[in-house]
């Protein structure tokens, strides 16, 4: 017998196993999608290279206020040189991977969500069932990849963007060094440590929970205005939710 | 209360249901029903609202499965067949939903062209001359570029239909095809349903409401109410059928055997009242 989904609780644990199983139907019907690359690489188009803009232009804030800040700080103890080392470290191994998953759910979590929520209402899924097509290999699969494929790319972007933005910030306005800037940088970043475990590990990781929880979401959505409206603001609390716990769980493993 | 009227079995049936008993959300939709859907003939599935005919729709493509009972569609139990089973038989069945259901990235001759891109390796050029001889059909050719937005209801339904017979079905469904049309619209679709049926030999199940519609096009009416075939016939004789059903349904009653209050308590004691019957 099923449990009862009286209480938010039981609600909660039901709704993740529920994601888990359709986890699992993903997977499973990855091989038959491979046919479907063409809309694998469409998908990678508009949840990749249509949320390039927003992740530029925050990347490039987001280093500067950073660079701003630590110099500030690090003037108090004449450490301004470690401004680079500082800014470097903290993207590449925490705000790197953690700003871009939160603006990847916010651009293209959420309307993965409303156009399967949309696709379910209209009763495109229910159509591509009668075709013989499998909505999960075509629908579901080619923008779960998209995400997984997107999000180290849009990481890496990202945190060129606020490196650059740092540098601007601590070189070109207040002074510092050029050259003790990015010899500092580079002495202290390291590959494994800090680039591949934040940058890829991270963000791979988190563009898988963020796509699943959209495709989820949409997929299982009731099919009425309200249900998508529903569907996209739950993408974007349990996205964001799901990307601050995981970072502290793989924070933790992989220091 | 009339009872259930046993369809005949017969071998030519493309479609055959028997003993189908569905219960959704606690509400009885089938009650044991049976029915049979001939080969090459178009029938219409008509009946109050609510009554099920969109879902013996679904039971029938395999979308839904009831508690008990068969649904043989071309000798094949619906119920039982694996996912891969129903995606093959699916291939050789048409169906046209309520609002279409176009693809909305798409234009008009990719939507068509979607099943035999999915399912195919034809060359190219092919595949356009398939999709632009249904569109031909249809009426819609020079559509072929235009997104489902820019169309109207009834075009929309067109292409819809178009796509369902681009490989040539055995069997078409029709989720109420007349819902919306205006009077010209209405009958480009009754027309291509009974040119379909007569050209291709396709059997075809409509669900429809309106009468005069069906009178047109079909060849057998089932009327279903309350989880059971109430009436069955030819569509010029069955309004004529006398039963308080057909009576009811056909004469536009607003009280009957479908009553007009739904069910509900005592309305005396909803309103407060001490000792209300």
């Amino acid at each position: 017998m099923s449990a009862p989904r009286d209480n938010i609780v039981t609600r909660s644990l039901a709704q993740i196993g529920d994601c888990g199983l359709f986890l699992l139907q993903i997977l499973a019907a990855i091989p038959r999608s491979l046919r479907h690359a063409r809309e694998t690489v469409r998908q990678l188009w508009f949840v990749g290279a249509m949320s390039l803009i927003i992740i530029m232009v925050c990347g490039l804030f987001v280093g500067m206020v950073l660079g701003l800040q630590l110099y500030d700080v690090l003037s108090i103890f004449g450490g301004t040189s470690a401004t680079g080392t500082v800014v470097a470290i903290a993207i590449y191994r925490e705000l790197g991977p953690v700003v871009t998953a939160l603006l990847f759910a916010g651009r293209a979590g959420t309307s993965v969500t409303a156009e399967i929520g949309l696709m379910r209402a209209t009763d495109q899924i229910a159509a591509m069932e009668m075709m013989a097509v499998d909505p999960i290999a075509y629908v579901a699969v080619p923008r779960f990849l998209a995400g997984v494929i997107a999000m180290p790319l849009l990481c890496c972007v990202f945190c060129a963007l606020g490196i650059f933005g740092g540098h601007l910030v601590g070189v070109s306005w207040l002074g510092i060094d050029n050259g003790t800037f990015w010899s500092n940088m580079t002495a202290t970043v390291d590959l494994v440590k800090d680039v591949l475990n934040g940058v890829l590990w991270k963000s791979v990781v988190f563009g898988g929970v963020v796509s699943l929880i959209a495709v989820f979401q949409g997929y299982t959505t009731p099919p009425t205005s309200e249900g998508v409206a529903y569907a996209t603001t739950r993408t974007v609390v349990a996205s964001s939710i799901a990307i601050l716990a995981l970072d502290f769980v793989l924070t933790a493993f992989l220091m | 209360m009339t009872d259930s009227v046993r369809a005949k079995p017969d071998d030519s049936a493309i479609v055959r249901v028997r003993g189908l008993t569905t219960v959704l959300n606690g509400k009885t939709i089938f009650d044991a029903m049976d029915l049979d859907i001939p080969r090459g003939k178009v029938t219409a599935i008509m009946g109050p609202s609510g009554t099920g005919k969109t879902t013996l729709l679904k039971h029938i493509t395999g979308q839904m499965r009831g508690q008990s009972g068969e649904v043989w569609v071309d000798g094949r139990n619906v119920p039982a067949l694996r996912r891969e089973q129903l995606f093959e038989l699916r291939e050789r069945i048409g169906y046209l939903f309520q609002n279409s259901a176009l693809l909305t990235d798409f234009d008009v001759f990719e939507n068509v062209a979607f099943p035999l891109r999915q399912h195919t390796e034809l060359p190219e050029v092919l595949i356009r001359n398939i999709v632009l001889t249904k569109l031909q059909a249809v009426g819609l050719r020079g559509a072929a570029r235009l997104m489902p937005t820019e169309l109207s209801g009834g075009m929309a339904r067109r292409v819809a239909l178009a796509r369902a017979i681009v490989f040539d079905p055995m069997l078409i469904l029709y989720d109420e095809p007349f819902v919306g049309l205006d009077p010209i619209a209405l009958n480009q679709v009754l027309k291509l349903i009974r040119t379909l049926n007569q050209t291709l030999g396709i059997t075809s199940v409509l669900v429809a409401h309106e009468l005069a519609a069906v009178q047109q096009v079909a060849d057998h009416v089932y009327l279903i109410a309350n989880g059971k075939v109430v009436a069955q016939g030819d569509p010029k004789t069955i309004a004529d059928d006398g039963s308080p059903w057909t009576r009811q349904f056909f004469g536009g009653e607003a009280d009957g055997p479908v009553p007009f209050q739904y069910p509900a308590g005592d309305y005396a004691a909803s309103l407060g009242f001490k000792g209300g019957a």
